[in-house]
């Protein structure tokens, strides 16, 4: 089986959650492993949550605001 | 209650276009305690300013 | 009054914007929305984030309209929305006071031989570029040209087309915004095509708004062409799809150029239905079909209780359109001011239930949305799924979770079975959110022990061909909600009390205008004012360019405020301190030596501008016959000897303007010194009168007084800026200016008798210290800076605070009067509340963590945190920070910030978010 990387994406509410759900209105197709989590402002993302993601087995972080 | 002829509709304004200008005016006469009216020829607010892509002199997305 | 809603044919409770119509609809349709290009169906919704996100039925197009047959969408509707039998109806309102917004349309170029427009495929206008360049548009934002899909390589835009043209077009005005666009246009298609070559051709560069000039600088550096003239015709060239053309450049050389692709610079205009609306309305156009109106009344219209804002009087741009539309709020409600809160309604809700001490008991609603979630995801799965994790008290699924009746069961099972956390499956949280916390509190649970797992924008929509995948991200996403919810607490109201009156800094004519509307309104005012009289800059102007004389207007405007018993009038007095925020500010006011201090809820500051002293500059200081446009006014007026007797005046443009250490257009400049030059020449049809330009900006329906002054034989010479013209005394009571002329490319020698230097609008020493005493930006060039460029023009970032006047930037009489009304507006949006209730998502101190570093005091942005002695048990305990509620928007920078978890944003802090995070990593 290939590799199948795990993605944590922080997206903040005004912009690339917004941008995550205007793909889905437009029915773009994107892979399924990224699970995003919905910060109010990308900078209330502390660098703890980011390492403790990769700690908990992520292979890749975004941070997106 | 009785109104007078007069006193009805007092406390709402209409406006006529759902346009950047329109939005504007709606939200802040609401926002003063007005009830707003907002008419929109299309089926859809947002007027002209939903087509531009950026807007000048900042280039922010228009949306 | 009668309105009537044309049938949408579609139920817009019901629909569920899922789009199964759209797809199953056979009929295309050109769209409007990106002029045409791409193609739509009969059945739609006009672009991807309209308001309302629901569909409508283009009846002039549908199949089943005009046939009798289909009905296809109908069948396929999974909601059950599509209505072929709705009607139009008409509704009788009765309404206080009505605004006409309806807009502009952009000039069709169609039919006009010499422009091609519509016969040569790659010669289109700047709205169909505008959707070229769209992400979003029918290229995916590549800029092709329409004929052969070919990337474009050259492309010219060729200006005034519809505008400051009598000949091909019947509209004589200037658009005002098409210099400016283009420059954006031509910026964002270098973005795209980055060795694009783009050319603009113009006859003046007319980039008069704020930070306009600096963006022009940054076109040309950025290697964007403009050339100076005028385009005549298009032709193509033959055998290929490119555009030919000739001119002559700025050294009398004829040109021939060749492009990919010509944008024509369409002009703005009144479209049909908006003349219909003022025939309905009752209200006058001007001969260019816009709403006449007054300088002093910049929203009103012929007919009272009636107002107009936006390009429906002119055209302009979007924050003057945004402008006016705060003032033409202000000026409807104005008269209706008693009437307040008449009409509006609030809200019940049961008293909230306490749910801190109870287990966790979290309810999972599951939607189906139709098909559009459950067409992929396998819902029954994650029900079963959801039923299995911690915490969960009950699941149950909804065909559709927004609509009524499943808002109302949702209610009931949150009584029925003691649920007190609820996890929605659906949608997404930016649209719905709002929606289920209403439920909750309905329910009389708290709204913020709520969390929405997106498992259809973010998950069925994007995972459409992997249904099992997108089963189990649904899972997972389910799981990351569940997990959060169960550390949510209630979430309490936050709401700071109003106090109801204003403080208005600066008597000039926007001080004033802002002062009177607010009383009108019914709010108390102080109004401030540094010197001795009211009036400001306004006093040393004679006319506004529509001509109504200056004087007699801020007379009355001076009666008025001193008459009105809501205005407290301050003379030379000046705020010295302030503190506060939206709501409650306390600012201390110094009169002489006595102070005062005053509760207000909000401020506006419109303290006004000053004029530029081009001291050493063409001879100013040392020759007694070169004056600044103020001098020249005032010894005009008063019938000066020097005036009287001169025959030959000289005005200078662009003095302190455009330049390295003011790069800005002082906007009011051009227009006064052609009404100075119609005046003279009025007077005296003999007399010579030269203006020396490096742009005639003569915006809007000023461009008819340029007309007008070209007319009467006022000579206009354009000067480059590295070409300065240069005064030379000649004899005691005569100059020489010498300039070059670029149609002779020769230097021309004028002798005068009078030289008139526009001097720019310079930012004042006062706008400087109350950015100082509020805790306000200022722009570089001095001026106070605007909470956004096009939505926010008279806000500060700092809620609560208005700006109005030359104090935000250089303007004319009647802009300044629209902001100053427009401030007014928005400060009465704030005061018609006794309270403001605030988003509970704010920044929370824990105090056994915070030891006082101080380090998110300065990362916050919204200087809501100040350092304060703590004190536990009555002794002293070090320093700890406090969060001012009112200020923090919960961003959260502390919280990333803060290396001992002293701060976290209520429902984001680190615990809630780390949770998410295991939980979508668990499995």
């Amino acid at each position: 089986m290939s590799f199948e990387p795990k993605i944590i994406g922080f997206t903040c509410n005004w912009c690339s959650y917004a941008a995550a759900d205007l793909a889905g209105v437009s029915r773009m197709q994107y892979p399924h492993n990224v699970r995003l989590v919905r910060v109010m402002c990308s900078g209330m993302v502390h660098p703890k949550v980011v390492a403790q993601a990769f700690e908990k087995g992520a292979d890749g972080v975004m941070v997106m605001g | 209650m009785e109104w007078k002829m007069s006193e009805q509709g007092k406390g709402s304004v209409l406006i006529a276009g759902g346009g950047i200008a329109g939005m504007q005016a709606a939200l802040d006469a609401a926002n003063s305690g007005f009830y707003v009216y907002l008419l929109e020829r299309r089926p859809a607010i947002g007027g002209k300013m939903a087509q531009l892509d950026k807007t000048f002199p900042t280039n922010d997305c228009a949306m | 009054m009668e309105v009537t809603r044309r049938p949408r044919f579609v139920d817009t409770e019901k629909c569920i914007a899922c789009g199964v119509c759209a797809e199953k609809c056979p009929k295309k349709v050109d769209d409007e929305y990106n002029e045409k290009i791409s193609q739509r169906k009969a059945i739609y919704i006009p672009y991807a984030q309209a308001v309302p996100q629901k569909y409508a039925i283009d009846r002039d197009n549908c199949i089943y309209f005009k046939s009798g047959k289909c009905r296809a969408c109908e069948k396929f509707c999974p909601a059950g929305a599509i209505n072929f039998e709705d009607k139009p109806q008409t509704m009788s309102l009765h309404v206080g006071a009505i605004v006409l917004s309806p807009g502009f349309s952009t000039f069709d170029p169609s039919g006009i031989r010499t422009w091609g427009y519509g016969t040569f495929k790659n010669v289109i206008t700047s709205m169909e570029l505008e959707r070229y360049l769209s992400a979003s548009g029918p290229t995916d934002g590549h800029l092709v040209r329409p004929s052969d899909k070919k990337e474009v390589k050259r492309i010219a835009f060729i200006q005034c087309v519809g505008s400051r043209d009598l000949n091909k077009s019947q509209n004589g005005y200037c658009s005002s915004v098409c210099c400016t666009y283009a420059i954006k246009q031509a910026m964002i298609a270098k973005d795209h095509v980055k060795d694009l070559e783009a050319t603009i051709f113009y006859m003046d560069m007319r980039t008069y708004g704020k930070e306009f000039e600096r963006y022009y600088e940054r076109a040309k550096d950025l290697g964007i062409g403009f050339q100076r003239c005028r385009v005549h015709s298009l032709e193509p060239v033959r055998d290929t799809s490119d555009i030919y053309f000739r001119y002559i450049d700025e050294k009398g050389r004829q040109i021939e150029a060749r492009y990919d692709m010509v944008v024509l610079s369409v002009g703005l205009c009144t479209p049909a239905s908006a003349l219909e609306l003022a025939y309905h309305a009752g209200v006058e156009l001007n001969e260019n079909r816009f709403v006449e109106s007054s300088s002093f009344d910049p929203v009103g219209t012929s007919r009272p209780g009636v107002f107009s804002c936006g390009a429906f009087s002119g055209p302009k741009d979007i924050p003057q359109t945004v402008m006016e539309a705060s003032a033409a709020a202000a000026d409807a409600t104005r008269l209706l001011a008693g009437a307040r809160n008449s009409l509006t309604q609030k809200r019940e809700f049961p008293p909230e239930i306490e749910v801190c001490d109870q287990p966790v008991r979290i309810g999972v609603f599951i939607c189906h949305c139709g098909a559009n979630i459950a067409g992929v995801v396998d819902v029954e799965r994650v029900a079963r799924y959801a039923q299995t994790l911690p915490g969960v008290a009950h699941v149950a699924r909804n065909l559709f979770s927004c609509s009524q009746d499943t808002q109302d069961s949702i209610k009931n099972t949150i009584k029925e079975k003691g649920l007190n956390r609820v996890v929605v499956a659906a949608c997404t949280p930016r649209t719905h959110e709002p929606l289920f916390r209403e439920t909750l509190k309905a329910a009389g649970l708290n709204p913020y022990l709520f969390d929405m797992a997106n498992i259809r924008n973010q998950d069925s929509w994007v995972h459409a061909a992997e249904p099992e995948r997108a089963t189990e991200k649904a899972m997972d996403l389910v799981r990351m909600s569940v997990a959060k919810v169960g550390l949510l607490s209630a979430l309490p109201a936050i709401s700071v009390p109003v106090s109801q009156a204003a403080l208005v800094v600066g008597a000039g004519l926007s001080g004033m205008v802002s002062a009177l509307a607010l009383a009108d309104h019914g709010f108390p005012v102080t109004l401030v004012e540094k010197s001795s009289v009211v009036g400001g800059q306004a006093r040393h102007l004679f006319r506004t360019w529509k001509g109504e004389r200056i004087e007699p207007a801020l007379q009355e405007l001076d009666a008025r405020v001193r008459s009105n018993p809501l205005i407290a009038l301050h003379l030379d007095s000046t705020v010295a301190s302030a503190e506060g925020f939206v709501g409650n500010f306390k600012s201390t006011i110094l009169s002489g030596k006595t102070s005062t201090t005053i509760d207000h809820g909000v401020t506006i500051l419109a303290t006004g501008a000053q004029g530029y002293v081009p001291e050493g500059e063409y001879l100013f200081g040392t020759s007694s016959r070169v004056f600044t446009a103020i001098e020249f006014d005032k010894l005009h007026m008063a019938g000066d000897r020097r005036m009287k007797e001169a025959k030959n005046y000289v005005f200078i443009q662009c003095v302190g303007s455009r330049c390295e250490e003011r790069m800005y257009c002082s906007r009011v400049c051009c227009t006064h010194s052609v009404q100075a030059a119609l005046q003279l020449k009025e007077e005296n049809p003999d007399g010579e009168v030269f203006i020396l330009y490096r742009d005639m900006r003569t915006y809007g329906q000023r461009e008819e007084l340029y007309r007008k002054a070209r007319e009467k034989g006022v000579v206009f010479i354009h000067y480059e800026s590295h070409l300065k013209p240069r005064v030379k005394s000649l004899e005691p009571r005569r100059l020489e200016v010498e300039v070059f002329d670029h149609v002779l490319h020769e230097p021309l020698r004028i002798v005068a008798d009078i030289v008139v230097l526009a001097t720019a609008v310079v930012a004042n020493a006062a706008t400087a210290e109350l950015a100082d005493i509020y805790r306000l930006p200022i722009d570089s060039d001095g001026f106070f800076q605007e909470a956004h460029a096009k939505l926010r023009p008279v806000d500060f970032a700092a809620d609560g605070i208005f700006m109005a006047g030359l104090a935000h930037c250089p303007k004319p009489v009647d802009e300044s009067i629209a902001q100053a009304k427009a401030a007014a507006g928005r400060a009465v949006s704030v005061l018609a509340n006794s309270s403001i209730d605030l988003e509970p998502t704010k920044a929370t101190v824990v105090s056994a963590n915070c030891d006082g570093c101080a380090m998110c005091l300065d990362v916050c942005p919204y200087n809501a945190i100040s350092l304060v002695a703590a004190e536990v048990a009555g002794a002293k305990a070090g320093l700890r920070v406090e969060i001012n509620l009112a200020r923090c928007k919960g961003c959260g920078l502390c919280q990333a910030t803060c290396p001992k978890d002293g701060v976290f944003v209520a429902g984001f802090s680190l615990e809630q978010i780390a949770a998410q995070v295991d939980a979508a990593l668990a499995i």
